[in-house]
């Protein structure tokens, strides 16, 4: 399994059609930075295709005041649940 | 496309020459692998696949292109070469003649060429 | 588990060392090691001894160099990125004769063989881009 960790927003960049591109079945994707905009109810949408392994880190939602905008189908971790990703994870890809 | 090639390390290269770093750093540290003896390859992703025009030249005050390091591949033993179909398409470009010798790969087989390879730096 | 860090943003114009830096100090929190961290493309500004944030923002330099003093975590800096961009230690700065120096210890120049090195013999490379 390989995690992508995905700083950008869908809204901002197609950066992230390139993520959902080299992501193999079992892959996952982090939202961090930016990124974590990724997670609100109208643009999640665009990351439709990896809902149920899809992470947004908890630090980066609340310093944007995001944290109660999110769709419930992002799961919430913080930084210590990115630690614990990567521990998971055979390599990690970050797209930027 | 067949006989995907794993390898050591896998540098993905996503961005166009002469705008910015990216292109010259990733391409840098591949050749560096190369020497550590790596098994290296290398995508060419979105933008990335306009590094593969013929024809480059230096910037108006002298900037290297990245035309010359990408000659030095074969050098290093780097001939495990990759370029996005798709994005070659989407330029209309895909019935250009590249300036090295990359297969082309599809999008569905992208996910594969990054699980076979050990470790990937993303530029 | 053994982890280095691929940092390539420039401090305080983009999140990517201030993501770096709490990944870093949470890495080690978990108990993992934290065997180095490389600077690459603008994260090398990262090691600007000079840098003189305001008071009450973090102090990105300052807290590398504290990973370094209690992780022993290396802090690598690309010899060419740095070079082209200012940055350089005392033997590169009388090499070059230039009158002052902008890198000292424990940021260290290195080569791009030194990354690749974190790449392969450490568990995991996590980057950190703009």
């Amino acid at each position: 399994m390989v995690l992508h960790i995905l700083n950008r927003s869908p809204s901002m960049s197609r950066v992230f059609q390139q993520a959902l591109d080299a992501m193999g079945t079992d892959d996952r994707l982090l939202l961090i930075e930016d990124g974590v905009q990724g997670a609100l109810p109208q643009l999640i949408p665009y990351l439709e295709p990896v809902l149920g392994r899809l992470f947004v880190l908890k630090e980066d939602l609340v310093s944007r005041a995001l944290e109660g905008h999110c769709d419930a189908r992002a799961i919430v971790v913080d930084v210590d649940g990115f630690v614990s990703l990567t521990e998971e994870a055979d390599k990690t890809v970050s797209w930027f | 496309m067949t006989g995907l090639s794993g390898g050591d390390l896998l540098v993905i290269l996503r961005h166009a020459p002469h705008g910015s770093s990216w292109l010259k750093e990733g391409l840098d540290t591949a050749l560096v692998a190369a020497a550590f003896g790596q098994r290296v390859s290398l995508l060419f992703m979105g933008d990335g696949v306009m590094a593969l025009l013929p024809g480059q030249g230096s910037g108006p005050l002298g900037q290297k292109g990245t035309q010359p390091t990408l000659q030095m591949l074969e050098m290093y033993d780097i001939d495990s070469l990759w370029v996005e179909h798709q994005a070659l398409l989407e330029r209309g470009l895909n019935d250009m003649s590249l300036s090295v010798d990359a297969t082309r790969i599809e999008k569905d087989a992208i996910s594969r060429l990054l699980a076979e390879h050990t470790q990937i730096l993303n530029f | 588990m053994q982890y280095a860090l691929l940092v390539q943003g420039s401090p305080y114009s983009y999140q990517a060392s201030h993501s770096a830096l709490r990944f870093a100090q949470a890495v080690v929190r978990r108990g993992h090691s934290l065997t180095a961290v490389f600077f690459y493309h603008d994260g090398v500004y990262n090691a600007a001894r000079l840098a003189a944030p305001p008071q009450d923002e973090p102090h990105l330099y300052d807290a590398w160099a504290q990973l370094h003093r209690e992780h022993d975590t290396e802090l690598l800096v690309c010899i060419a990125a740095a070079l082209r961009r200012g940055l350089m230690d005392e033997r590169e700065s009388s090499r070059h004769g230039k009158a002052g120096h902008s890198l000292e210890p424990p940021f260290i120049l290195t080569g791009l063989g030194q990354l690749i090195e974190a790449s392969t013999a450490y568990d995991r490379l996590i980057s950190f881009s703009p």
